[in-house]
């Protein structure tokens, strides 16, 4: 059976297929895409979802992101490889001139597609300010940006009404970084705002020759492109948005980039497919079990360390991820700016230490509830907590719902579930800047995205401090302190920051990713 | 005949209005924001209000439903909360791609599994008729996401003839994208036609009028062929009409395991983010679909009945 499998690729299978089907493929079926498209400089990687917009100023999220990085330019882009930084790109030179202004000036010769001129520093001032003007929901990426000033076609001062180190970090290398052409813009949309799915102009090495719903996004060469060529002729990116069937592709060799599972990793790396390199990434997002400090039940401080306490972290991501998950230390990921070397209770935790703040606490018979997404990793971890819990006498009911409604389960918006949240499982996604991942717990953010109901003025001012200060350990020292007062109010138990592993096939590409393995088209070359 | 189009035309825009606003009610009902969905951690409470109020999600409900179906007479169903395309335009670009998976599947399955019931009713004692028994019995018990995943393994992974993912482009590669999917989805239909077909045929084959063709010395394939499938097959073409919410339903599952693009993918994300513009449209076109499947199916039945021509 092997030999006749081996001997019968899906090629041979096809092709015999075809001969069989002769007269229906004379009729002018596109056989030829079937047997030999993946012939020449082809990339076919996937993505978690489709494209939902591809305006940089109005981007919906990273997928988006990763083809933005291809079709149009920025002055800066994140550097591949393992730590985070940022190189030029558009740029010929940005320098800070001081805390609120910022010079650039552009490389000369970058043309935008259809005959939309050369990329000026009026397309930068555009692009940019175009976010705050039409009240993007991105907005938040370019901080208390107030304008850009002209000095000449290619130079421009970026002018910030307060000083915004994230600046660096979430907006210029990234979504509303990139640069589009005022006259096409102008040109579809008349009042510069959101165009949509529709680029009106592309500036970058890529153009989209083709994009088919929920099944693939073709990009090929910009011909008007003059910046270094990138190595594949075309990109195909498909949307899967389940990670199992993008393995099964992957092994069908029907991709040959893909992030894997963390539950699938120790599998791929004891029987790793042919050709292939895995790459372990962390993710930036982080998981946490929070508890809501105004609930009766868990106003008491001791209650709320005990129960602290009681979760053993490494057996959760044991049981949740396989083993293949390492321990967070706090809610900003490694290699990221103030990321903790290590969090203030240990990971295992301490069980008769958690009985004695019980003790103190004065509190028996306590049943609480746990709110999760019912995805399986998320009840996998309600279900581990619900028996640690129980080991100091803690009852545990998990109250899993469909993501849709767990997004609101702390919302005051949203009715009254708020109330009664008492222990959650969440998991925020972030980005390159500790400031992204602090900014969903200050006061503001109490019953918005702030579950846990934590109040600190010496958070919010170190948070408002963390926008301004350049220097890098002395911006890491209050992140360190951020973390250290949310772990303190014992209304945090960090858990974990995930992974995201990938793979890719050697005889196709070599890759080049972000540090946490988000994929950078542009810089992937043919093996 | 005409008084019968138009009383499943009246029943068909009452079956799709019921079944919308239900379930537009129902989804309202549960919680869910797709301004927080959209919108992210760093939404001001202006920016949400904005969107609501581009969304149409700030007036009441009543008046939401007034306006949808407002919409639905100009042609118009709204628009994507996150794309903002037109809600039309993503249904419509996805609805081919449902549509023929499960023609596809139930072609196959209906093209297997008639022959195979028609033979086991003729050879009711025979060992074929034994192992089919058997295996179409299987068949039915294996759900199908389960028959998608081994199909996968087998056929994609480790032998490598077919794709595991995605749709194809064109009609050649198209259809070489469909063969998985579509046996997943069609493999417990055989063993659930076959079954029907060899109960009915066994029913049909022993009335007088069967007699009576046997009598006059007509073979037996003749007699089946002619005279007892087309009595036979009724309840198999009503299951049929019936079945299309059954299949749409498979189709969820396989366009997930196999990331085919289509409605059944659609809806399972839409519901997920709570962008009420795609449930609404998709329930609406799959509630259209539902209709035209079983008036399909009554209308089949009556060509091939007299008796049931007469009642339309």
């Amino acid at each position: 059976m092997n030999n006749f499998a081996n001997g019968v690729s899906r090629r041979s299978f096809l092709r015999t297929g075809a001969a069989l089907s002769g007269s229906i493929v004379a009729a002018g079926m596109p056989l030829s895409q079937v047997i030999w498209a993946a012939e020449g400089k082809v990339l076919k990687a996937r993505a978690r979802r489709d494209i939902a917009k591809l305006d940089p100023g109005f981007y919906q999220g990273g997928p988006d992101v990763d083809v933005m990085n291809c079709i149009y330019s920025k002055l800066t882009h994140y550097k591949p490889g393992s730590e985070w930084g940022w190189e030029l790109e558009a740029a010929e030179k940005i320098e800070q001139i001081d805390p609120t202004h910022i010079r650039f000036q552009l490389k000369k010769g970058i043309k935008f597609s259809g005959g939309h001129g050369e990329l000026t520093a009026r397309d930068v001032k555009f692009s940019f300010e175009r976010v705050i003007k039409h009240k993007s929901p991105d907005k938040g990426d370019w901080g208390p940006l107030d304008r850009v000033e002209l000095e000449d076609d290619y130079t421009g001062v970026i002018v910030l009404k307060a000083p915004y180190v994230p600046l660096w970090n979430l907006a210029l290398p990234y979504g509303v970084g990139h640069i589009v052409s005022e006259d096409a813009v102008m040109k579809a949309t008349k009042d510069g705002g959101d165009f949509g799915m529709k680029p009106p102009a592309f500036s970058g090495p890529y153009v989209i020759a083709d994009w088919k719903a929920k099944q693939y996004l073709l990009l090929t060469r910009n011909p008007d492109w003059s910046g270094p060529k990138p190595g594949f002729d075309e990109i195909r990116i498909l949307p899967i948005a389940d990670l199992k069937t993008a393995e099964r592709g992957y092994q069908a060799g029907d991709i040959d980039f893909t992030s894997i599972s963390l539950d699938s990793l120790a599998t791929f790396k004891n029987s790793t497919p042919a050709d292939t390199k895995i790459e372990e990434h962390p993710s930036l997002s982080f998981t946490w079990i929070g508890m809501n400090m105004d609930h009766p039940e868990l106003k008491d401080i001791n209650v709320r360390k005990a129960i602290q306490w009681a979760i053993n972290v490494p057996q959760i991501l044991e049981v949740a991820y396989s083993g293949q998950a390492v321990v967070a230390t706090g809610i900003i990921a490694p290699e990221v700016v103030g990321h903790r070397d290590k969090a203030l209770v240990s990971p295992e935790g301490d069980l008769a230490k958690a009985k004695d703040l019980l003790e103190k606490a004065g509190v028996t018979d306590l049943t609480l509830t746990l709110d999760c997404t019912n995805a399986s990793t998320d009840t996998t971890i309600a279900q581990t907590v619900q028996a640690q819990l129980s080991q100091i006498g803690i009852k545990v009911e998990i109250n899993a719902q469909d993501s849709g409604s767990f997004s609101t389960v702390g919302k005051e918006s949203e009715g009254e579930r708020w109330k009664d949240l008492q222990l959650i499982i969440n998991s925020y996604s972030s980005l390159p800047d500790p400031y992204y991942a602090t900014a969903s717990f200050v006061q503001d953010q109490v019953g918005v995205w702030n579950w846990e109901r934590f109040r600190s003025e010496r958070f919010d001012e170190l948070h408002a401090k963390g926008l301004m200060v350049e220097d890098h350990e002395a911006r890491a020292k209050l992140y360190y302190e951020m973390q250290d007062l949310m772990e303190d109010s014992g209304a945090y138990r960090f858990l974990t920051h995930g992974g995201n592993p990938v793979m890719y096939r050697t005889t196709q590409t070599q890759a080049a990713t972000r540090p946490d393995g988000v994929p950078l088209f542009v810089e992937f070359s043919p093996a | 005949m005409w008084f019968y189009f138009l009383k499943r035309i009246v029943l068909a825009v009452a079956i799709i209005m019921i079944a919308v606003t239900l379930l537009f009610f129902m989804i309202h009902a549960v919680p869910g924001d797709p301004a927080a969905i959209l919108l992210g951690p760093r939404a001001t409470p202006e920016m949400k209000a904005q969107l609501y109020e581009q969304m149409g999600l700030d007036k009441p409900l009543v008046v939401q439903i007034a306006i949808f179906f407002g919409g639905l007479l100009q042609g118009d169903l709204g628009y994507d909360v996150f794309s903002q395309r037109p809600v039309a335009d993503i249904v419509f670009e996805q609805l081919p791609y449902t549509i023929e998976l499960i023609l596809v599947s139930i072609s196959w399955a209906v093209a297997v599994a008639v022959p195979l019931g028609c033979y086991s009713a003729m050879r009711r004692n025979s060992v074929v008729n034994q192992v089919a028994g058997v295996l179409t019995i299987a068949t039915i018990a294996i759900p199908s996401f389960v028959m998608a995943v081994y199909a996968l393994l087998i056929f994609a992974v480790i032998l490598r003839w077919l794709p595991a993912i995605g749709a194809g482009d064109g009609f050649w590669e198209g259809s070489i994208h469909l063969i998985l999917p579509a046996f997943a989805i069609g493999i417990g239909w055989v063993g659930y036609i076959s079954r029907l077909v060899r109960a009915s045929m066994l029913e049909i084959l022993g009335e007088n009028h069967i007699r009576m063709a046997r009598s006059f010395g007509i073979s037996e394939w003749h007699i089946v062929a002619h005279y007892a499938l087309p009595l036979a097959i009724l309840p198999t073409v009503t299951i049929l009409g019936v079945g299309i919410a059954s299949l749409l339903s498979s189709a969820v599952f396989i366009e997930v395991v196999f990331a085919r693009p289509g409605i059944g993918a659609l809806i399972v994300d839409a519901v997920n983010t709570r962008n009420y513009p795609i449930v609404m449209g998709t329930v609406l076109v799959t509630s259209f679909l539902v209709v035209v499947a079983t008036t399909l199916s009554d209308l089949v039945a009556a060509a091939l009945d007299p008796r049931t021509r007469e009642n339309l």
